[in-house]
């Protein structure tokens, strides 16, 4: 081999190896930072329509989201603060009431308004609601599954 | 002995230079490869490469301290010869001197 050639390769060699140990950095610190990521940031859950007087409790979900995700399970549910007596929500009746973003995978700021069915039999009282929902999020080549819960939402019923 | 151990130590140098070279972009278009046909999940491929670089790390590291201060003791034991022979070139000088004198 001669020398200029060997020269060449080595030059190339070290652009390559140095541009791939750049891209693994980068792609290293994307992807902690992605896991690391919650689905919704500076974000809260709270009844719009307390103390609710009708048959149906609204919600409104307010935030950002950086990264595409798609709710694939959701659980809700109601604690009575002085019997404990627990009410879970049924989100099959779920009804929205304002969203830029029904398949929930946009990103930026979130506004989501709907409305569930009071459940049957639940006495008026004040209680504490929570949230726990479950996305696939996607972003560049990685995708990762996350949990969000949102808990000591106020809910009061007359 | 020490044309030896420097000749050893040429040859790892080599080594690294050409598993710095090459591991790198190996390793980035193989993980590539695999999570684009799926065979590998992203999350395995990063801690592969995360375990991957603590190793090399610490090994790098502690061939590095041994090998420095394989170089210090020679360095040290060169310029402790340096000093010996510059003082004998320094008498045989006063002896040439003294000698040159009589004459």
């Amino acid at each position: 081999m001669k020398h200029s050639t060997f020269k060449i390769i080595k030059a190339a060699t070290n652009i390559t190896s140095g541009l791939s140990m750049s891209a693994l950095i980068v792609l290293g610190v994307m992807y902690i930072s992605f896991t690391n990521a919650f689905v919704f940031n500076n974000s809260g859950i709270s009844v719009t329509n307390n103390p609710v007087t009708g048959q149906q409790i609204n919600f409104i979900l307010e935030g950002s989201r950086e990264h595409e995700c798609v709710l694939t399970r959701v659980h809700s549910h109601a604690t009575n603060t002085k019997t404990g007596e627990i009410f879970d929500f049924d989100f099959d009746k779920k009804v929205y009431l304002r969203s830029g973003d029904y398949l929930g995978n946009a990103t930026g700021v979130v506004d989501h308004q709907w409305g569930i069915p009071k459940p049957e039999n639940m006495p008026a009282g004040v209680y504490e609601a929570s949230l726990y929902s479950e996305f696939d999020c996607v972003y560049l080549l990685f995708t990762k599954s996350k949990v969000q819960m949102f808990d000591d939402i106020a809910l009061i019923i007359e | 002995m020490d044309n030896i151990k420097n000749q050893q130590i040429k040859k790892q140098v080599e080594r690294w230079d050409l598993f710095a070279r090459l591991t790198p972009t190996m390793f980035l278009l193989t993980t590539l490869l695999l999570t684009i046909f799926d065979i590998v999940k992203i999350e395995y491929a990063f801690y592969v490469g995360l375990i991957g670089f603590a190793i090399t790390a610490v090994t790098w590291w502690w061939w590095a301290i041994f090998t420095i201060k394989y170089l210090i003791t020679t360095l040290a034991r060169a310029a402790a010869n340096l000093t010996n022979v510059d003082q004998e070139v320094a008498d045989v000088k006063m002896e040439l001197r003294k000698l040159k004198d009589e004459t």
